[in-house]
């Protein structure tokens, strides 16, 4: 037993060595060459085109803000349960990818200044959209809702009834199949998502639960997260970052960046 | 039709998709056999050895990894040595994935295999071992000579049986975001190059799966009956 001890003991000690840390996430990043974002497939935000490569408002904004570093940029598909995890685990540098400035979030990541508006929104079958326009109607529903996202926080707040599931495609995937009553998701997905012309064509988004921000994340204490702020004002001056919205059809949510 | 004429005008994109992933569990299937196949054989000679501190300790490391979930084991695995050694010893990007769980499996797998091994080892008549001993024969040309290919025989269909399972074990690198076969599948459900809410890849996922299952019975039982020329 106590020679199993000082073994473990001995491996500690190998591994802090190694594990000397660098005072500055900007200089680790710099050093690296290479920023390690974190995203999932979110149309419009980060999505892949024809050929494979990662495009969207989001996708186009951090690559210039990686050229903007002088270093190359790699887009990681995560589970976005882990994010948090990831993070601090070093296996991405950020966090990109529509995510909502929650209390949560921002107790456990340094966050950039918002850069776009957002609202939890709630979808139901076309047919019974009449009756669910107002939040007092909602009380009977059964809500599908992404485990540990906004609209669940969103539905737990209106002390309505919750069924969690994976992820938000899950959720409309509920709604469809009658097997929950109706949903709550992010507007900009609703948008894209639901309605004429997609494959939900037999839902409709109706009310709008709250008004919240994407950010995008950094590890805690990091001073990436100043250094995307004054990146995104110069980017708003000069109109480059109403442009990347125009080519993503998400201009009338961009925040002003002063 | 709708549905069906919708589902061929998918098919393109979507096998494109399913085969990228499939090609990553077929990378992680053949890098965690051939690690843990040797892998195995090393922890059994530990299990079974004579100094007792070292087979001790390699039964309690085999009754932990056996005793405890793979799932947790990715997750361990990947992100401990960031987290808590502040040094993400992986790499970044989809390569330091694949790393990690190759190495979690290789080491998971290599714990089963080493238990197999030891009852094909075990499984041979001392009497031949004293025979050997008496004709003056080393321990190692009597295991090599010997018991090493008669181990073999006895093994195939257990080892069969990990094979098969290991597979379908390859999904779960998915909770690390390893981008394989599930994870392909999946993405058209939540909207993956201009196709969401199509939740018949994630099914189709399934085909992958036993066409190749099918196709390794076949070669494993082959394996066998090429194997079974003394009884």
């Amino acid at each position: 037993m106590k020679k199993l001890l000082v073994l473990l003991m001995a491996m500690m000690m190998i591994f802090s060595v190694a594990s000397a840390e660098t005072a500055s996430d900007k200089q680790y990043v710099l050093d690296k060459g290479v920023l390690v974002v974190g995203i999932t497939d979110f149309a419009p935000m980060d999505y892949k085109d024809e050929n494979g490569n990662w495009i969207g408002f989001d996708a186009d904004v951090a690559a210039a803000f990686a050229a903007e570093l002088g270093v190359k940029v790699e887009f990681v598909e995560i589970d976005w349960d882990n994010k948090i995890l990831e993070l601090d685990a070093k296996a991405v540098d950020c966090i990109w990818n529509g995510m909502t400035l929650t209390d949560a979030v921002k107790a456990a990541m340094e966050t950039s200044n918002p850069y776009m508006n957002n609202a939890q929104v709630v979808v139901v079958p076309a047919d019974k959209a009449d009756q669910y326009q107002t939040v007092e109607s909602l009380a009977d529903l059964v809500f599908a809702v992404e485990a540990g996202s906004a609209g669940e926080a969103e539905v737990a707040a209106l002390n309505l009834n919750a069924n969690p599931v994976l992820a938000q495609a899950d959720a409309l995937m509920e709604v469809a199949a009658g097997t929950s009553d109706a949903a709550v998701i992010d507007a900009l997905m609703a948008a894209a998502m639901v309605g004429e012309g997609t494959n939900y064509a037999q839902l409709t988004y109706t009310v709008g639960l709250n008004s919240e921000e994407y950010g995008v994340g950094f590890r805690k204490g990091s001073d990436l997260a100043a250094e995307l702020n004054a990146f995104l004002v110069k980017m708003y001056a000069d109109g480059q970052l109403q442009t990347i919205a125009e080519t993503y059809k998400v201009q009338a949510a961009l925040i002003e960046q002063k | 039709m709708p549905l069906f004429n919708q589902i061929v005008e998918q098919m393109p994109i979507v096998f494109r998709s399913l085969n990228e992933g499939f090609g990553q569990t077929l990378r992680l299937f053949f890098v965690t056999l051939a690690g843990a196949l040797p892998l195995g054989l090393v922890i059994s000679f530990g299990s079974m050895s004579r100094f007792k501190p070292l087979k001790w300790l390699t039964r309690m490391f085999v009754g932990i990894i056996r005793g405890t979930p793979l799932m947790i084991q990715l997750l361990i695995f990947f992100y401990f040595p960031g987290l808590v050694l502040k040094n993400n010893i992986w790499g970044s990007g989809e390569s330091g994935r694949f790393l990690a769980a190759s190495i979690a499996f290789i080491i998971n797998y290599a714990c089963y295999f080493s238990e197999i091994y030891r009852g094909g080892i075990q499984g041979i008549p001392v009497g031949q071992e004293e025979a050997g001993l008496v004709l003056g024969m080393t321990p190692g040309q009597i295991f090599f000579r010997v018991k090493l290919m008669q181990m073999i025989k006895r093994i195939v269909p257990p080892i069969s049986n990990e094979i098969i399972t290991l597979v379908k074990d390859t999904s779960l690198a998915r909770i690390i975001s390893l981008q394989e076969i599930i994870w392909a599948g999946q993405a058209f459900m939540k909207g993956s190059q201009g196709i969401s809410g199509a939740i018949w890849p994630l099914f189709f996922t399934g085909v992958y799966y036993l066409v190749w299952n099918g196709v390794l019975s076949w070669l494993l039982g082959k394996l066998e009956k090429k194997l079974d020329y003394f009884r």
